[in-house]
């Protein structure tokens, strides 16, 4: 008899269920449960510090869970790579030196189960031009070009790439992602990390928002924005303040009064901002801005919590 | 594997810096340390020329150069920068990067050990018959795997800036305590005692007898061996260590 839960895990591409992994005292990963389905184009998103790259880490068997179990197509994730279905490119990942580009590149070719010709990853990847460099003459972004070379090098069904436009200009960004949406249109599976909710947003079907390692929401980018989309709205006001008032004003999620300094965070300024005139205050000095993503996963992370108590 | 193992191979042989100091240095030395001496010097109680003596002593060190200086370091390096994590994103096992790092250095000091013992033929017209000079090949070439292994274990051990100094210390201790660069028998007699003792000493013995058309002392081979288990297993032990942190 087979239940439902093996049945979901035997499909999924990835599967964590109840994985852990603290180091010392710190949770990088707390708990944490998700399934990745064949196809998707996935974003885990997150602040630094979130546990995306030891997430990453499980996944590929850099790591060994400390409780809970990860399983990469049904197997473990070693069995896997082996089977060349995963091809993944590290955040900052080192290269071998004082070999050329196209010799890196036919390394990783030869090394995958099901590989593709040298030539045409290289075409792929955007290195053909480079191909006579030495790795270690290579400039940051062409670096990371040569990471995704490697992370492609073969037919795999899932490319696991973290944070994989970093130190790139905005021109390479745009390039790197159009040949990332070419590998996701020919089927195959695909998790990045990344701490840009545009990013996030321009590519992704499917958004994992992680922090403090525990999955914090999980669905379209749009949602998200939504969900994410908190604003600060601060003014002054003169005399005392009432703080209880300014409390149950709409969609607000804090209030912070510091002398007759006020600072609200809503996911609705609009709505805020309307109804504080209401409470027949006067107040000078408004302002209303946008969250950082960080500060908008702490608004996210306390209405949940408000919302569990 | 073989790629890999293709890779690392076709990189040493372009470096020429650790090609000048594997290959032609112990040549050189060689020809400095027995400059000194006539053809008809002998070293004292073991019947060889000074020449003799010496190029055995230069082909292990060659040899050791060659096996020890390059992957201790590479691989601390490699450890560090992430490559060796990248690695293990592919189908290569996980024993493949330390045996193509192994095979690579092997492959090096094999020049390193011909080319002293051509140089001491036609220079200082060293004399051995053929199953000698082929023994000797043999045993050296063999015997630097011993010294591999405590490169691998460095450089598992090691890391960053304390990788290069700690392997400096240990390579010119192993070498001049040793006897390669002089003979052991010129030292006091209490380091002559820990001398004895070392993997390197052993290792220039084997060679020694063999060019004594000698049955090779018992204690020389088990000195060899139980290092060869302690540094295979130290770097067994390390890796395993390095993969399960990572």
């Amino acid at each position: 008899m087979t239940t439902t839960a093996e049945t979901a895990t035997a499909t999924a591409v990835v599967a964590f269920d109840q994985v852990t992994k603290s180091y010392g005292n710190v949770r990088a990963v707390d708990g944490l449960s998700l399934a990745l389905h064949p196809g998707e184009t996935v974003a885990l998103l997150g602040p630094n510090g979130a546990g995306k790259s030891t997430t990453l880490d499980l996944l590929l068997g850099l790591k060994h869970a400390d409780g809970g179990t990860v399983s990469v197509f049904g197997t473990g994730p070693r069995e896997a790579i082996v089977a060349g279905r995963v091809g993944a490119m590290l955040q900052s990942g080192g290269l071998m030196e004082e070999v050329t580009v196209a010799e890196l590149v036919r390394l990783a070719c030869d090394l995958h189960p099901k590989r593709f010709k040298v030539q045409d990853v290289m075409a792929r990847a955007g290195v053909s031009q480079i191909a006579d460099r030495k790795v270690n003459k290579l400039s940051g972004g062409q670096a990371q070009r040569v990471r995704f070379a490697l992370a492609t090098a073969g037919d795999s069904d899932l490319i696991v790439l973290d944070e994989p436009t970093t130190g790139m200009d905005v021109s390479a960004r745009q390039a790197f992602w159009a040949t990332m949406r070419e590998q996701a249109d020919q089927g195959r599976t695909v998790l990045f990390a990344t701490h840009y909710l545009e990013e996030a947003d321009a590519i992704a079907d499917r958004v994992l928002v992680l922090h403090r390692g525990r999955l914090l929401a999980d669905g379209t980018a749009a949602e998200i924005k939504a969900k994410a989309g908190a604003r600060s709205v601060r003014f002054d006001l003169d005399g005392a303040i009432d703080e209880a008032a300014l409390g149950t004003l709409p969609r607000v999620t804090s209030v912070d009064v510091s002398g007759q300094t006020v600072r609200i965070q809503s996911t609705d300024a609009d709505a805020t901002v309307h109804a504080l005139y209401g409470l027949g205050v006067y107040p000078r000095n408004l302002e209303v801005a946008g969250l950082g993503l960080e500060q908008a996963f702490v608004a996210i992370t306390e209405a949940e919590e408000a919302k569990q108590s | 594997m073989n790629s890999l193992i293709k890779l690392e191979l076709a990189r040493a042989l372009r470096n020429r810096k650790f090609l000048f100091f594997s290959v032609l240095y112990p040549s050189i030395l060689f020809l400095i340390f027995s400059s000194s001496a006539g053809s008809d010097d002998h070293v004292d109680n073991t019947g060889l020329t000074v020449a003799t003596y010496l190029m055995v002593s230069m082909a292990s060190f060659g040899a050791l150069t060659a096996v020890l200086m390059g992957n201790s370091e590479r691989i601390a390096k490699e450890r560090e920068s992430g490559w060796v994590r990248q690695l293990r994103l592919t189908s290569l096992p996980g024993r493949g990067y330390v045996l193509a790092k192994t095979a690579g250095a092997a492959v090096v000091s094999l020049p390193s050990i011909v080319v002293v013992f051509a140089v001491a033929g036609a220079v200082k017209h060293v004399r051995l018959d053929a199953w000698q000079w082929l023994a000797l090949t043999g045993v050296i070439w063999a015997g630097s795997l011993v010294f591999a292994a405590l490169g691998v274990a460095i450089g598992y051990l090691a890391s960053g800036d304390a990788v290069r100094p700690i392997t400096m210390i240990i390579y010119f201790g192993l070498s001049i305590l040793g006897g390669l660069w002089m003979p052991s028998t010129t030292f006091p007699q209490w380091l002559q005692d820990i001398a004895e003792w070392l993997p390197t000493h052993a290792y220039a013995a084997l060679g020694r007898a063999i060019e004594q058309s000698q049955a090779p002392s018992t204690q020389d081979i088990a000195v060899l061996a139980v290092y060869f288990v302690l540094f295979a297993g130290g770097a067994a032990w390390l890796y395993r260590k390095d993969t399960l942190k990572a």
